[in-house]
Order: C-alpha cells, then sequence, then structure tokens
C-alpha cells in the first residue's frame, strides 16, 4: 500500500513502519542520546586513529622528565618517568574500545545463541542444563572468576576478555531466554513448526531476529561494563598485559596521587568518565527508542 | 514446620548448584591454577624432596579423586592448613568478622538511601527533583568505582584534601578508630551503589504506579498518600527483597576485594586475593564453597522472605 502525497499535506506514514524506522526516527528526536552518540563518535575516531597509527604512537617513550606540568608540548604533562599522559591516554580510549567491542560481541552473541536455544527448549534437559550452567557461573564471585581464568592461562593477554566474556553473557542469555519462551508460543511459530521448517532455522530465521532489540541494549550495557572491569581488573594487576589502558594508568597514579601530583590520575578518570557516561545515556536512548509501549 | 520442610527441600534442591560451582572453581583454581611446589620447598629441592610435597599437596592423584577429597572437606568443615601455615577455619573465623562490619554500613547505606531517593524521585515524577536525583544517579554509575576510592581518599585523608581520616590501614580496638578507618571505605561503597540503587528502585516504583489497580484506587477518591504506601510500595516489596538479597553473595566476596586490597584491611577479601596470587588453594577451596553455600542460603531464605510478604505466594 502506498502513500497517497498530497500537494501541502505531510505524507501519512505508512502503516506498516518496522521497529527499526520508528526506533531510529525516536532515537533522532532523542536530543540527548544525540548529544552522547557524537560523543561516543569523537572517542571511536579517536581510537580508530591510534589503529592506524595516525596518533598517540609515542606512549611508551621517555619525551620529558618526571611530573612534567602542562604545556605545548606536554598537553596533560608527563608521569612519574616521564612519559607523556596525553600520548598514553588517548593510547587508552583504543584499548577500551578493544575490550569493550571485543566483550560485548561475544558475550551478546553467546547469550543470544544459548539463552535461545534454554527458552526455545524449554522444560527439556537443554534448558536444564543451561539454566543450571547460568546459576553456577552467577553464584561464582565475579572477580575471583577472572582471576582464576587469568591464572589457568598463565599471562595470557586473553584472559582477561575470555573471563568477562563467560560470565557477562548469563545476564543476556536469562533475558533472551525469557523473550524467546514467549515468542515460541506466537502463533507463526506454530505455522512454520506445521509447514515443516526445522527448528534450527526456527530459531535462528524466525526467533532469533525479533530479539534483536533486546540484544542491541545488552551489548551497549556490557560494553560501558567491560571497560569498567577492565580498569579494576587491571589495578588488580589481573588486566592488560601488553600495551596501555586507563586502569593501568590508574594504578600508576594511586603512588603519584599521595605525593601530590593528579594529572595522570585526572586524564585517566575524566577521559573513562566521559565514554561511559556518553554510552550510558546512548543505551538509555536506544532502550526509550525501541521501546514499544513508549509511543513517540 | 511447613516452612523448615519447605527450606530444606529448597536445601537438597540447591545441591546441583554447590557441585556445579565448587567443580567450574576446583577446575579453574585449583587443577588449572597455580603450581605451589617450589613455592613451599627451599633453594636446590632434590627430585625426592619435590615428590614428597607433590604428595603433600595431592598433586600425584587423578582430577576426580581430588575433587571428591575437596567435597570431603566442604562437608566436614575442615579445609586443612593454609601456605603461612595457619588453619585455614581460623583465618576465616578473623578475616570474616572484619569484612562484615566494614562492608555492612556502606551496604545499608546504599540500599537505604537509594531507596528514599527513589521514592522521592517516582513520587514527584517529571518534575525538577526527579530529573535531578536521576541525572546524578546516571552520573554516579558512570565513574569507576576505583576513581571513586581514589577520589574519597584525596578529598578526605590526604594532606591536599581535609585530611580527616587515616589513608589506608585497619584498627577496630575502639569505636572511635573503627569510626576513623571505615569511613572512606563506606562512603566510597555507598557513593557506588547510590546511582544503580536508585535507578533500580525508582523503575520499579514508576512501573507499580502506573498499574490498573492504583488507578482504580485514586478513582475511588483515596488519599494519596495512603495509595502510595499501601498499594504501590507494598507491591514493590518482592522486588526489592530480590535485589538486596542477591547482591548479598556478591558484596561479601566481590566489593570487599578491591576495597580490602586497596585500603590493606585485613578482611577475607584481601586473604582471598593473595591466595589467588599465590596459589593457595586451601583457602580458594574454602572462600570458593563458602560463596556456593551462602548463594544457596539466600535464594531459599529469599523464597521464605516472598511468603512473609505476599500470601499469595505459596511454598511447594
Amino acid at each position: 500500500m502506498s502513500a497517497v502525497a498530497l500537494p501541502g499535506v505531510a505524507p501519512v506514514r505508512a502503516r506498516g513502519e518496522s521497529l527499526w524506522r520508528k526506533a531510529s526516527r525516536k532515537f533522532a528526536r532523542d536530543r540527548l542520546g544525540m548529544v552522547a552518540l557524537g560523543v561516543v563518535l569523537i572517542y571511536f575516531l579517536a581510537a580508530v586513529g591510534v589503529w592506524l597509527g595516525w596518533w598517540a604512537m609515542g606512549w611508551p617513550d621517555l619525551s620529558g622528565t618526571k611530573w612534567e606540568p602542562v604545556s605545548g608540548t606536554h598537553w596533560f604533562g608527563t608521569n612519574i618517568i616521564g612519559q607523556d599522559i596525553f600520548d598514553r591516554a588517548i593510547y587508552s580510549t583504543a584499548t577500551a574500545f578493544e575490550v569493550g567491542l571485543i566483550v560485548a560481541l561475544a558475550a551478546t552473541g553467546i547469550g543470544a545463541v544459548l539463552g535461545a536455544f534454554a527458552g526455545f527448549f524449554a522444560g527439556s534437559w537443554i534448558d536444564e542444563v543451561l539454566v543450571w550452567l547460568m546459576g553456577v557461573l552467577d553464584a561464582i564471585p565475579f572477580y575471583l572468576f577472572v582471576a582464576a581464568v587469568a591464572y589457568a592461562l598463565t599471562d595470557n593477554p586473553w584472559a582477561m576478555h575470555l573471563a568477562m566474556i563467560s560470565t557477562f553473557w548469563v545476564g543476556t542469555g536469562r533475558l533472551i531466554r525469557g523473550e524467546v519462551i514467549k515468542l515460541r508460543g506466537m502463533e507463526y511459530v506454530e505455522a512454520a513448526h506445521s509447514i515443516g521448517v526445522p527448528e534450527v532455522v526456527i530459531i535462528f530465521r524466525h526467533i532469533l531476529p525479533n530479539t534483536s532489540h533486546i540484544l542491541l541494549v545488552q551489548a551497549s550495557v556490557m560494553f560501558v561494563g567491560a571497560i569498567k572491569a577492565e580498569v579494576i581488573l587491571s589495578f588488580l594487576g589481573l588486566g592488560i598485559k601488553d600495551g596501555m589502558s586507563w586502569g593501568l594508568m590508574i594504578d600508576e597514579s594511586t603512588k603519584e596521587v599521595l605525593a601530590g601530583f593528579y594529572n595522570n590520575f585526572l586524564a585517566a578518570s575524566l577521559l573513562m568518565f566521559g565514554l561511559v557516561m556518553a554510552f550510558n545515556a546512548v543505551a538509555d536512548a536506544l532502550q526509550d527508542a525501541l521501546d514499544p509501549r513508549k509511543v513517540g | 514446620m511447613e516452612i523448615l520442610q519447605y527450606a530444606l527441600r529448597k536445601l537438597i534442591g540447591g545441591l546441583p548448584l554447590i557441585i556445579g560451582v565448587t567443580l567450574v572453581s576446583f577446575a579453574l583454581m585449583v587443577y588449572f591454577g597455580p603450581d605451589q611446589t617450589y613455592l613451599l620447598l627451599g633453594k636446590n629441592p632434590t627430585p625426592e624432596q619435590i615428590l614428597e610435597v607433590r604428595q603433600q599437596l595431592g598433586y600425584d592423584q587423578p582430577f576426580l579423586q581430588r575433587y571428591l577429597g575437596f567435597l570431603r572437606e566442604i562437608v566436614t568443615l575442615d579445609f586443612g592448613t593454609a601456605s603461612t601455615g595457619e588453619r585455614v577455619t581460623e583465618l576465616l573465623a578473623k578475616t570474616i568478622p572484619v569484612s562484615l562490619i566494614l562492608i555492612l554500613p556502606g551496604f545499608i547505606l546504599g540500599h537505604v538511601v537509594g531507596l528514599l531517593l527513589a521514592l522521592a524521585a517516582a513520587y514527584w515524577r517529571g518534575r525538577w527533583l526527579d530529573k535531578l536525583i536521576m541525572a546524578v544517579a546516571v552520573t554516579g554509575m558512570s565513574v569507576s568505582f576505583l576513581i571513586v576510592i581514589i577520589g574519597f581518599q584525596i578529598v578526605l585523608s590526604s594532606s591536599d584534601g581535609l585530611d580527616l581520616f587515616p589513608v589506608r590501614g585497619w584498627n577496630a580496638s575502639s569505636l572511635a578508630s573503627y569510626l576513623s578507618y571505615v569511613t572512606v571505605p563506606t562512603l566510597a561503597t555507598m557513593f557506588v551503589a547510590l546511582g544503580y540503587e536508585t535507578r533500580f528502585y525508582r523503575s520499579i516504583i514508576v512501573e507499580e504506579m502506573s498499574r490498573d489497580h492504583v488507578r482504580t484506587a485514586r478513582a475511588f477518591g483515596l488519599p494519596e498518600s495512603r495509595i502510595f504506601f499501601r498499594n504501590i510500595l507494598k507491591n514493590c516489596l518482592i522486588p526489592i527483597i530480590t535485589r538486596i538479597m542477591f547482591s548479598i553473595p556478591q558484596v561479601a566476596i566481590g566489593g570487599a576485594l578491591l576495597i580490602e586490597s586497596y585500603f590493606g584491611i585485613p578482611g577475607i577479601g584481601k586473604a582471598t586475593y593473595e591466595a589467588i596470587i599465590t596459589g593457595d588453594q586451601p583457602v580458594l577451596k574454602a572462600v570458593v564453597s563458602l560463596t556456593a553455600i551462602l548463594f544457596v542460603l539466600v535464594v531459599v531464605l529469599t523464597d521464605i522472605l516472598y511468603r512473609a510478604v505476599d500470601p499469595r505466594v505459596t511454598l511447594k
């Protein structure tokens, strides 16, 4: 059906507007959400520049003397051994995106697939095993688990990512399981059953795409969670092994703040705060835009 | 009697969870964990000495046998001796009280203040107070726990700040010194919890406010305050209880670990952290199994609490 456009009259919205169309329209009108998205994009550009080797490549160099103040050559000053804090902070932005993106994508994927299987086969042994697994992972304290994985993998640089992925998916898994239990009783799934569509195809082609609004919000929540966890884990000596991160910078700075030098601490924590805050706002705006109960 | 029977049945139902948790953590922390042989030996050990220590630690036994031995330790609550030579049960008895009095004030304040702020925000929903509280909550959520700790330490304890409290350490021999050491960690824990708790509590209160029965009560002309406390808050109790109860096991170890290792407080969190790093198996085993048991207890207790606040819930 096509809408008839009369001159001087705004065209009537087509009736079958998709969830995504509607959501992006709602999102575009959310001023705070758009500003936050802009901030996240700026951070992302900073990270892309690091990946391409355009800037912040001098982060490990001893380019100055101990604790230089803010100046034209050292925008945020230098740290205890004379490295440029600005370079280190920008380089760490790329690290934050790496951790956030890897953990968020992998954990969302695992949560989606396992949650969907649990929900689709709810009541069978598959569901029971998966729910048991989620309960087990929930019952192990997070830091203990990460530390254990880190030591079991003996200094593997991916230990932290792996530990986060294997615990973070549980929340998404539970949400998707609940949603799939709702969806599998719907008529279109029954119709697919009756014409003989294989169960795996039903799950992946017909059910999972209908949970993508939950997955998108979950991924953004986990992105923030991973960045925050990285800071604490790196401080505890269980996080980033090679390279630089905001957590390592804050760890360095704990020796400096008690001596009255705050540049390192402020640079890392303010940059991190900005990204996390902006991403939280984006996640909120996404949630509002994708919630069909809120009319827009 | 009915409750007791129910609790017992639930506890037995929690056994697979305990087995799962202990199995996963045993595999990760003990079986693949750091090898302690050379930590316990002196310099230049002979092959016989190495063999002897490995035998003592049980490294020469197969996985299943070692795991079953671990289960036996849990049942008898006897975890042997830590690498420091101390009995693990004594170590736990010494460190757990420290962690409890360290964490409890911040935990309680975080939930109480968060609930109060959420009530205010929900009651004046859409007004400036609501917007202010929620903006502060989102800001609070965005600050890392570690940054909050360091920030409070700079402001309250350093010579550049107010210099009111000790920088780090622990001494609870008198009430005055306990208060001076516990204040900064408590403020940090509370601050971090506030953002999350306020948002969570506000969202469930607001959801309850838009229910049909609330509209009906309003249509009948009941006073607004009565609707708020009798019809709305009472119905929010179940998610509130769930939230508080399920954060207990996480806070008991997770929260204490960072705070205690940062401030150098001799609680269970610091003991756990040190055990992880040195691979002190007896301590790790004890901590993991205690957490798993605590988790199951929390699940059972939560169900019983549901029943206490909502007569529609049946224990079956």
